[in-house]
Order: C-alpha cells, then sequence, then structure tokens
C-alpha cells in the first residue's frame, strides 16, 4: 500500500534537515562571533545588501500608503479622544464659571442687603433664573421657587446691584417675576437722599435706561445720585416695594422749562441681560433709619 | 513533484522572493501594530502543493535564508519552517483536502504553528529578559493578516509551481466527475 521507498526518503529528508538545522544551531551558539556561522552570515548579510535596498527602496510607495493608512486610523481614534476631551473640559469649564458668576451675584446679593438704606427683615428667597422672555416687549423671568418657598404674588425681587421687578403668576414650584423694565411695569422711587420722588417706568427696547416720571421742574435733581424706592404708604394705597431697595443711578436729567415735570433717565444697577440668581424679598420689611432720614425731604 | 532544475529554480526563485519582500517590505509594513509572514505562508504553499520532502526542504532553505538575511540565531527558523514544511506537506499527502478554501486553512494553522513553535524556540535558546504579553497580540495579529493572504499566495505560489507539479490539485479536481444520478441503482451516488 505504502511505497517504502518514498517514506524512507521523506523520513530522510526531514531527519537531514532537522539535524543540520540543529547543528547548525549548536555550532551558531557555541561558537564566538568570529566563527564560521557568523562569518558566513555576515558575508550573506553584505551580499544581499544591494538586493535588499532595492527592494526597500521599490517597496517604499505601497509601505507608505500603509504607513499612512495606519496613521490616518490613528488620527482619527486621537482625534475622536480628543474631541471627547474637549467636551468634558468644557463641560467643566462651563460649570466652574457658573459657579464663579453665581458665586459673584450672591455676594453682590449679601452685600446689596448690607447697606445702610436697604429694608431690614425682608426674609429673602433665593431663586434661579430658570427662563426668560425672548422679546424685548414682555420683559419677564420664570424662577425656580414657587409658592411652596413662600412666594406670594407681587412680592419685590431683587439680583446683584439692586430691584429686578416683583413676582407674578406664581405656582408651587415656580414663580414668574416681571421685570422693571416691562412696559407695564411702574415703580414708586425716590432720589436718595434728596428725597425727589416720582415714578420709575421702563423705555421699552432699552433695558438699560430707565425714566423717573412725575418728577416736578422746579425739584432740583443732580446726576448720579442713588435712586431707590420710596415705598410710600397712604391711606388708600400701599406700593408693593418697601422702601430702600437700590434701583439705579440718575445718568440725565432733561430740563425743559415749559414742561410741569422732569425727565430723569436712570440706569439700573441690576444687569437684567443676564441675571442668573435672584432674591425674593418674601416680607414687606423695614425701613432702615438713613432711608427714612433721606426720605423725609421729599 | 517531478525533481528537475526548472523546479528547483522555481522553487528557489519562490523562496528568495518570499524572504527578499519579507524582510525589505512586510516586516515594516504594520497593520493594527502587526505585520503579515510572508514566508511561512510561501514554505506552507509549497508543501501543500508539492508534498512533504519538498515542503521540508523548502522550509529548511528559507528559514536557514531568513535567519542569514536578518541576522537572527542560525537555525532556529530553519528548524520550525522545516516541521511546518513537513507538517503541511503530511496533511496534503495523507488527507488529499480538496476545498477551495483549503488554502485558508492551512495558512492560518501553519502561521499559528510557525509563530507559537518560533516563539517556543526563541524563549528556550537566548531570550534571557522579560516577554510583554503584546507579544501574543503580535502573534495573534500576525496569524489574522496571514489568513488575509493565505489565498493569494497560495494561488500565486500554484501557478508558479504548475509546471512543475505531478499533480495539479485544482485540474484533478476539476477533472473530479459528479456522482451518477441515472442508471442502475447500485451504481448512482459513485463517481463513476
Amino acid at each position: 500500500m505504502y511505497d517504502r521507498k518514498v517514506v524512507r526518503r521523506r523520513r530522510a529528508v526531514l531527519a537531514v534537515c532537522v539535524v543540520l538545522s540543529i547543528a547548525i544551531l549548536t555550532a551558531y551558539f557555541g561558537e564566538s562571533g568570529g566563527g564560521f556561522f557568523h562569518s558566513f552570515q555576515r558575508g550573506a548579510q553584505a551580499a544581499f545588501a544591494p538586493v535588499e535596498t532595492g527592494a526597500s527602496r521599490a517597496l517604499k510607495p505601497p509601505r507608505d500608503f500603509f504607513g499612512w493608512a495606519g496613521d490616518t486610523v490613528d488620527a482619527k481614534k486621537d482625534n475622536k479622544q480628543l474631541k471627547q476631551e474637549v467636551q468634558r473640559l468644557r463641560t467643566q469649564l462651563a460649570e466652574a464659571e457658573t459657579g464663579l458668576r453665581d458665586s459673584r451675584e450672591l455676594s453682590a446679593l449679601t452685600a446689596l442687603r448690607r447697606e445702610n438704606y436697604f429694608p431690614q427683615s425682608t426674609a429673602p428667597v433665593t431663586a434661579r433664573v430658570i427662563a426668560r422672555s425672548s422679546t424685548v416687549w414682555y420683559s419677564s423671568l420664570k424662577i425656580d421657587k414657587g409658592s411652596s418657598d413662600g412666594i406670594r404674588l407681587d412680592q419685590p425681587v431683587i439680583a446683584a446691584g439692586g430691584l429686578v421687578g416683583k413676582t407674578t403668576n406664581v405656582t408651587s414650584g415656580t414663580a414668574e417675576v416681571r421685570l422693571i423694565t416691562d412696559g407695564q411695569s411702574g415703580v414708586s422711587a425716590q432720589v436718595f437722599p434728596a428725597g425727589v420722588t416720582g415714578v420709575v417706568r421702563p423705555e421699552v427696547g432699552n433695558p438699560d435706561d430707565l425714566l423717573l416720571e412725575h418728577v416736578p421742574s422746579g425739584k432740583r435733581v443732580t446726576e448720579n445720585t442713588l435712586v431707590i424706592t420710596s415705598g410710600f404708604v397712604s391711606s388708600r394705597t400701599e406700593s408693593l416695594f418697601p422702601r430702600g431697595i437700590p434701583i439705579g443711578r440718575v445718568s440725565k436729567v432733561d430740563l425743559d422749562e415749559l414742561e410741569t415735570y422732569q425727565r430723569v433717565h436712570v440706569k439700573p444697577f441690576a444687569d437684567l441681560h443676564s441675571i442668573d440668581v435672584v432674591q425674593v424679598l418674601t416680607r414687606r420689611g423695614v425701613a432702615q433709619e438713613a432711608a427714612s432720614i433721606g426720605g423725609s425731604g421729599g | 513533484m517531478i525533481l528537475s532544475v526548472g523546479a528547483f529554480v522555481r522553487v528557489g526563485a519562490l523562496v528568495l522572493l518570499a524572504v527578499i519582500l519579507q524582510v525589505s517590505g512586510f516586516s515594516q509594513l504594520t497593520v493594527f501594530e502587526g505585520h503579515a509572514d510572508l514566508v511561512v505562508l510561501t514554505v506552507a504553499a509549497v508543501a501543500y502543493y508539492a508534498g512533504s520532502v519538498t515542503g521540508c526542504a523548502t522550509g529548511f532553505a528559507a528559514g536557514l535564508l531568513l535567519d542569514l538575511l536578518t541576522g537572527a540565531t542560525m537555525g532556529a527558523s530553519s528548524l520550525v519552517l522545516t516541521a511546518v514544511g513537513y507538517g503541511v506537506g503530511r496533511f496534503r499527502e495523507v488527507r488529499d483536502p480538496s476545498h477551495g478554501l483549503m488554502p485558508l486553512v492551512v495558512g492560518t494553522v501553519a502561521t499559528a504553528g510557525w509563530v507559537v513553535a518560533f516563539a517556543a524556540v526563541s524563549l528556550m535558546l537566548d531570550i534571557g529578559a522579560r516577554v510583554s504579553p503584546l507579544v501574543i497580540r503580535d502573534m495573534v495579529l500576525t496569524v489574522l493578516l496571514n489568513a488575509l493572504l493565505a489565498l493569494p499566495i497560495f494561488t500565486g505560489c500554484r501557478k508558479l509551481l504548475r509546471p512543475s507539479l505531478a499533480v495539479d490539485p485544482l485540474e484533478l479536481r476539476r477533472r473530479r466527475r459528479p456522482p451518477r444520478e441515472t442508471g442502475p441503482i447500485g451504481l448512482r451516488g459513485l463517481e463513476i
């Protein structure tokens, strides 16, 4: 069935090859660096060097192509990782900046409440702005605190710097704040410490400018003086805002001799463009002595 | 295989080409940080088509040339490639597989055997340092890349060796007649 000659030849070839391999291996290990096999190896390398150089040059384009493909794959992977890292760092930066801004606003709010004219015992509730109106005609905010936090309708709202507006539409978890720049807003105010009173009205479309109206022409109002809420109380009505909340600073006075009233331009303290944290004064509070003294003039 | 000058020249040229390409090109051509091994595929192809004796001798020659050109320990590659060539050749002689995708399997298994056996020999001989686990990844990648290259390499080798082959396995497969489906019941299903 089997050709013994073939089998023997096959085994002989295998044995010769294996024995030769082992012999070469042993001799190679046994000899020094200048031995026959080492010298033979060096000679073979020298002899084949030109061939290898030529082959290497000939194969450079495909090698470069595959290298380029590999680099592209690596670059894509790196790009993806870097994009993820940028996203993560952006998120961290945004969180840090938000925290910093909130901290500044809260510090300013605390500083505001320490002013000697600010009303005391107002029981402020701090809230975060969660939405804001997108048109210039209706200036309002939505905050994340509502009636369950003690907020009621028509309570004054302050932000870093001064008065922002008042609450409207209160739900259990949220409340809407109508800003003092809203067309329907009107705040009784007085120039501090002169005591000249009037009503602060907005100039729709220009949140950086409020108008103190109904100021008699004869009353002297100078620029850069403080405007605060007057918090008037009469037998028939009462202002929603307690006395002493700063609104802004007089920026310009239009004096017209023919007019009965002068137009006083007020620049609001609160940055109404970017409010993130507000405080709702849930109690009317008590006006401090300094504000009362200021108010005695008018 | 018909032993002739032409057969020697063909196998010699094939081995030389494979070793030169491996040393100058494929060893520097990294795909996913691994590289293909053309030499073992060539040895396996020659053994698969020409038989165990030719495979054994081709493995020895290819290994020796590879060791000479790479400056590696002489005899290590030739020892392992001799075994690979012999094993593939014997598989062919004993089993006589005819499936068209058999070169892929043979190439993959031969490469796996080569990388494992060569690693074992190298570790036994002169590797005194710690071996990184990345060696295993490199071995796996080589096996996978060789699996991809097996079919074209085997096809190329078969075309080059065809004039010297005693039996062309492809022709043999083509000549096989389909089993009879008509005629006497006793002869149906037989290749006659």
